[in-house]
């Protein structure tokens, strides 16, 4: 079951930032590039996630797991704040 | 220390999702409202996952919700595509 979840999660967001960065590929918007590369770094997070919850549940990775969060955050406001519409 | 960047990344996301809010109003296309929608849902489970963080009650069930998030934004972007590619194979 949690194995499941966290695999969804991580496939998921990988198919949203393939989409996403095929889509910047095609049409040149630099919007989808900052979107795209915000959801490759939410995958490293649902992977850091996975090994968190399911890999390695010994070891403390919650820093690891915000910090990558937080990275894909800023990537995205930063491509908002100085990208044109 | 943890609640800190919880709250970060709370805020990042619903900053993200006022922008994209703001996209949809001025062009009216509703793969920004998608995209509204997936961050406004994913600051609302960062602030849950930190008020209510347990060990016990740390289920996977909970990322059901980060699921929906991604959902939302995988519609939107295959509802933008797909009409696209009907309209070349015609």
């Amino acid at each position: 079951m949690a194995i499941t979840i966290y695999s969804l999660c991580t496939l998921t967001s990988l198919a949203c930032a393939w989409l996403l960065l095929g889509s910047y590929r095609r049409t040149g918007h630099r919007l989808l590039f900052w979107s795209g590369a915000s959801f490759v770094a939410l995958t490293v997070n649902n992977v850091f996630l996975m090994l968190d919850k399911v890999v390695f549940p010994d070891y403390y990775l919650l820093p690891v797991r915000q910090v990558s969060a937080l990275v894909a955050m800023l990537l995205l406001l930063y491509g908002l704040i100085y990208e044109k519409e | 220390m943890s609640d800190l960047i919880a709250g970060a990344i709370a805020m990042a996301s619903f900053v993200i999702a006022l922008f994209f809010l703001r996209f949809w109003r001025s062009s009216r296309d509703r793969f920004f409202l998608y995209f509204a929608l997936s961050f406004g849902i994913e600051g609302v489970h960062r602030i849950v996952s930190a008020l209510t963080f347990d060990e016990s009650e740390d289920t996977p069930l909970h990322y059901l919700v980060r699921l929906l998030a991604y959902g939302l934004i995988l519609w939107a972007i295959l509802e933008k595509n797909l009409p696209a590619r009907r309209s070349r194979s015609k």
